[in-house]
């Protein structure tokens, strides 16, 4: 990526690029087909922020014994050590040397290559590994900024890989620049972008960006204020309050003091992750940028997002606020609301023009004329509002609160769920995402003659399910959604988003977005918001 | 087989081997046998004399309701086994189970990333073998089992060839 001589062309031989010390390995046991792949490295500096805790460890453990002793005008070595100080020295500084020495062998051993629709990480020393990744299976990338690889301006580049198991690739850690314009190459080669043959080596330009929309920090600690966690906490205080009243016994403050720290600790995690975000598109997807000391930017390319939910608890209604959370293969299911949840979140809080702005990125073409009644119905409506179709009045004693809100409704483009009269929830799933349907029937269910209707889609926050339809409905829903999901996976043929606009086939709904942008010239132009380098610099 | 409410209309189902109530027998008996012993030792040291302390009722009632719940199970097997279905349609391949927990489930050829057989002992001894189909989707849990081995094989090969041919990313 480094090299400045243009290439003869894609038939050069692979050889090394001579002026990049980096690419001083060439490819041992690699495909043919590796026009434009040198094999680099990662940053030097990558092992010592990865085992930046050993080292703080050992540092802190002697540093302080040194400090306190120092402090107490004693001695730093007891009398009967100091006569052995030099073999503890040389101990000290062996383990030091081996663990210097394996941090370079692993930073020495790790590299990586971008050729031929493929990237390749080989890591490890002893026990080698390979792990080669399609490009045009990319389904997210990340470049996640710890803060200490923030301070020396590096970042890991993450992305998630729909052909294994075993999903992600990593690569840390990148100087920001370079893990930049890696994020621009493989999205330009995933989206189809044609590498120009005369200058395989020119670098992919990096696709423009709008920002859509951002998150206050007033509104972030809003929401975990009127989270369920702060009304338990406010329950949870209450009791042990009366308890200890009640008991005449101290005992319980005790208990508080742990917990206390605990649900720090938790909102402090909450509030580090969703610090400042805020959500921008590109022709690349849509970018998503959160973290207050760890930053984290994300790249959902297009069509990516297999399904995404809308929820509002009951105490974030006053003020109107909604949370949307997606499935995408590779981020898998993450149960508590700490670490890893903030990935799969689209919007940690937003109004509902923030949703609806959210909701036409993931869905360019929602399929209806009138998407804000439909989606608007979705996510506040009874009965029949906005075209859904709910639970029978006879199965209301199986869903004595949720029965007028549990329904469906279809646009051209995507299946909605609806449900929840407390803890609203809407779920969107497009059409061509629709993994397999089931319809399910207990025997209370055939007694009032309704069934439920699951979709399935990768594993995630998001479980598309439709309870208590009427099962003629369900019947006919589920006949119905096979066509639709059929037809809608014959118009999209290729993961190569850019490629997928077919002339004459406007109904296939790649949108404003992707539609103009089969050649990378406009990725070009300049932009006038092109805030990244505003954020990581 | 009958036709349930939850079924599409117009559908020839395909029924799995009765051979396979043997598998689900042996499995049946393997999980309840031990269980129901284990659950009667109690009685059998009360009437022994060995031990005191539950009376004779409790004794007995609680391997009775064991006995009674897993011979119930017993008898449900070959409906159970009667009820799963399976049907072949142009584009997905329908799977049906269960008698009183129905589900229907379409599963397209062209969202299938693979499809296995599994064999297990007692099946191999029948002739049998269960087949898997695995989506990108967990919650995609399709299985056909007690399929005669050379009708799994066939319909693997069948459902390889239909997903090929109509093969969709995620």
């Amino acid at each position: 990526m480094t090299a400045e001589e243009p290439r003869p062309g894609p038939a050069a031989p692979l050889p090394d690029a001579g002026g990049t010390p980096a690419a001083a390995q060439p490819a041992t046991a690699q495909p043919a087909n590796a026009s434009d792949g040198e094999w680099l490295r990662v940053h030097p500096a990558s092992p010592f922020i990865r085992g930046w805790v050993a080292l703080a460890a050992i540092a802190f453990f002697f540093g302080r014994d040194i400090f306190e002793r120092s402090l107490q005008g004693r001695p730093v070595f007891e009398e009967e050590l100091a006569g052995r100080a030099s073999w503890l020295l040389a101990g000290g500084g062996m383990v030091l040397l081996v663990s210097v020495l394996g941090f370079l062998l692993t930073w020495y051993f790790t590299k990586y290559q971008v050729s031929g629709g493929y990237v390749r990480v080989n890591t490890g020393f002893l026990f080698r590994q390979q792990r080669q990744a399609r490009l045009d299976r990319v389904q997210a990338i990340d470049i996640v900024q710890p803060l200490l690889a923030r301070i020396f301006g590096l970042a890991e580049l993450k992305f998630e890989v729909a052909d294994a198991g075993e999903s992600a690739v990593r690569l840390a850690y990148l100087k920001i620049d370079d893990a930049r314009q890696l994020r621009a190459t493989i999205l330009a080669r995933a989206a189809g972008v044609a590498v120009d043959p005369a200058h395989p080596e020119k670098p992919s330009p990096e696709a423009p960006e709008f920002q859509v929309l951002s998150v206050p920090p007033q509104r972030l600690v809003g929401s975990l204020l009127l989270s369920e966690q702060s009304f338990f906490v406010v329950v949870g205080g209450i009791a042990s309050v009366v308890l200890a009243a009640a008991t005449d016994s101290q005992a319980f403050y005790f208990y508080l003091i742990p917990a206390g720290l605990g649900l720090a600790a938790s909102y402090w995690g909450l509030f580090n992750k969703g610090y400042n975000f805020t959500a921008a598109i590109s022709p690349d997807g849509i970018r998503l940028r959160y973290g207050l000391l760890d930053t984290q930017a994300q790249t959902l390319p297009p069509g990516r997002i297999q399904a995404l939910k809308v929820t509002q608890p009951p105490l974030w209604r006053p003020l109107g606020w909604y949370r949307m959370q997606v499935n995408v293969a590779g981020y898998g299911v993450v149960e508590n609301a700490g670490e890893g949840s903030a990935r799969t979140t689209l919007l940690p809080v937003g109004t509902l023009s923030d949703v609806m702005g959210m909701l036409a990125l993931v869905l360019p073409d929602p399929g209806t004329p009138q998407p804000a009644v439909v989606f608007g119905a979705g996510l506040t409506g009874l009965d029949s509002d906005g075209g859904f179709v709910t639970t029978p009045r006879r199965a209301r004693w199986l869903a004595p609160l949720g029965w007028r809100r549990n329904g469906f409704a279809a646009t051209d483009t995507a299946l909605l769920f609806r449900s929840g009269r407390w803890w609203r929830q809407l779920v969107v799933v497009p059409h061509q995402r629709t993994q397999s349907i089931a319809l399910h029937q207990g025997p209370l269910a055939r007694r009032f003659r309704v069934a439920d209707l699951v979709l399935h889609t990768t594993p995630g926050p998001v479980v598309p399910r439709l309870a208590q339809a009427t099962t003629e409905v369900a019947l006919s829903l589920f006949d119905e959604q096979s066509a639709r999901a059929r037809l809608a996976r014959k118009r999209q043929t290729t993961e190569q988003w850019l490629r997928q606009v077919v002339p004459g086939d406007a109904a296939a709904g790649t949108g404003p977005v992707a539609g103009p942008l089969e050649v990378p010239t406009p990725l070009e132009t300049p932009t006038p918001q092109q805030q990244e380098g505003g954020q990581h610099g | 087989m009958r036709t349930e409410a939850i079924d599409p209309p117009g559908i020839t189902w395909q029924r799995v081997s009765p051979k396979y109530v043997t598998v689900r027998m042996v499995q049946w008996a393997l999980a309840n046998v031990a269980t129901v012993l284990v659950l009667a030792l109690p009685l059998v040291l009360v009437l022994a004399g060995v031990w005191n302390w539950p009376p004779l009722w409790l004794a007995v009632a609680v391997p009775a309701v064991a006995l009674v719940s897993a011979l119930w199970r017993l008898a449900l097997i070959p409906r159970q086994v009667r009820a799963i279905g399976y049907a072949e349609r142009d584009d997905d391949l329908l799977v049906r189970t269960g008698i009183f927990f129905q589900r229907t489930m379409a599963v397209p050829y062209g969202r299938m990333q693979y499809v296995d057989i599994g064999v297990g002992p007692v099946e191999r001894g029948l002739g049998l073998c269960t087949l898997k189909l695995h989506t990108a989707s967990p919650g995609t849990n399709a299985q056909i089992p007690g399929l005669p081995a050379a009708e799994g094989a066939r319909l693997r090969e069948q459902l390889a060839a239909r997903g090929e041919a109509r093969l969709a990313g995620l």
